[in-house]
């Protein structure tokens, strides 16, 4: 294994938090009946959705997803350096939702906090980050928080996106730990704004403003799909050759959670077997940068992730932008 | 590989008939045709033409089975 890196990083800490309203997507067929819902499940895959309350945002769903994480793995608050809050809903543009979190939780004064502005491949590419400030001694822990609420920008009207989209918020801990066997690949990045328009809010910036269509979600499904089919296979098969890999030495790929199409288009193409793909969308939904996290969580829970088992990560969407990384799960 | 056994493909994969599909049939003619309907041909383009398919992007906007044949023409997957 030449290209891991021992990072002396632990990061065996994982939980979520979704709201407590959800849509079950059989349901939609009450108020939509054009919508040939069993159709869309066929294809999605995604069987119930959550939905944040109207007053209910990314940084409330985050204090609760983080609460109940202090208190499950009995971490001082008082003890976190740093915190990545990763989402595409913000309160506000400005100020940094990390100060309110930080703020809210009663994290210290003291610590590296800020947000990031990234959907699916949000998570991976902020594992980099972290990483990269334990590594460098800036920190000695980092908490990633992914929270996200697209259900703010989504039309009722809009079948593609109304029936994937899920609210959520998770949680993880890295650590510094010099006892610690977790062994990190070096992460691979792609970046191609061509894929802007593809998926975007137009209204939720400076560039426009938030009235009207343009304070919708808008996706091109298609245009997505192709940049999926034709890049992540590319990028997998790079990520494995590059650390002397094949599929054969992968316990478990974890996809971002896009949808059943997404996935059963990823596993052909690259040839995988069945059971080494990770998916829980069926009862979660997409959950933008969320969805790793919460897939992590759940193959833990399903002992698919254990001591010693090689995981891929591959997150891809919005932007476009995408990330990966191989980990040797340790404890 | 023909623009007949093109046709055939996408009603495949909008699981219809074959004689719901002409070379001329246009996405708005067909209920099983819509923005799902399209990812599907999108899928089933890919594996029968052994990956070559997915590079081309103008498929996404395909709006009908000639324009989906001329794209394919093109990249000289098919024969005319």
């Amino acid at each position: 294994m030449k290209s891991y890196f021992s990072s002396e990083i632990s990061l065996s800490k994982f939980s979520y938090y979704l709201p407590t309203a959800y849509k079950i997507v059989d349901d939609f067929e009450i108020d939509n009946p054009d919508w040939n819902i069993h159709k869309v499940i066929e294809k999605t895959g995604i069987n119930k959705i959550y939905i944040a309350e109207e007053n209910q945002t990314s940084v409330d769903l985050a204090i609760e997803a983080i609460n109940s994480f202090l208190k499950k793995f009995e971490v001082n608050p008082n003890s976190i350096d740093g915190l990545l809050f990763v989402t595409q809903s913000p309160d506000y543009v400005l100020p940094t939702s990390a100060c309110i979190i930080q703020e809210k939780i009663g994290l210290p004064e003291t610590i590296l906090g800020f947000d990031i502005n990234l959907g699916c491949s949000g998570f991976v590419n902020s594992l980099a980050v972290a990483v990269s400030l334990i590594k460098s001694s800036t920190l000695n822990n980092c908490l990633i928080v992914c929270a996200e609420t697209y259900s703010k920008y989504i039309n009722k009207n809009d079948r593609t996106t109304k029936t994937i989209f899920s609210d959520a918020a998770a949680v993880c801990l890295l650590e510094k730990n010099s006892k610690t066997n977790f062994l990190f690949s070096p992460f691979h990045f792609g970046l191609d704004g061509k894929g802007a328009p593809n998926l975007i809010v137009k209204g939720s910036g400076a560039r426009k403003k938030m009235i009207g269509e343009d304070s919708n979600l808008f996706m091109d499904g298609g245009k997505v799909f192709m940049f999926t089919m034709s890049e992540i296979p590319k990028f997998v098969n790079n990520l494995l050759k590059k650390n002397d890999k094949t599929v054969a030495d992968i316990d478990l790929f974890i996809f971002h959670q896009a949808s059943k199409l997404v996935l059963d288009t990823l596993s052909q193409k690259l040839n995988l077997p069945s059971d080494k793909v990770f998916r829980n969308l069926g009862s979660v939904g997409n959950t933008v940068s969320c969805s790793i996290p919460i897939a992590i969580c759940d193959a833990i829970d399903q002992k698919k992730i254990f001591n010693g088992a090689t995981i891929m990560l591959v997150g891809f969407g919005v932007g476009y932008s995408w990330g990966g990384t191989i980990i040797k799960w340790g404890e | 590989m023909n623009k007949e056994a093109v046709v055939k493909i996408i009603a495949r994969a909008l699981e219809i008939n074959n004689d719901k599909l002409v070379y001329t049939s246009h996405m708005d003619e067909i209920d099983e045709w819509d923005s799902l309907g399209h990812l599907s041909i999108l899928m089933q383009l890919d594996e029968d033409f052994k990956g070559k398919v997915s590079g081309l992007k103008s498929l996404a906007e395909a709006k009908s089975v000639s324009e989906i044949c001329d794209i394919l023409l093109e990249a000289k997957l098919i024969v005319g």
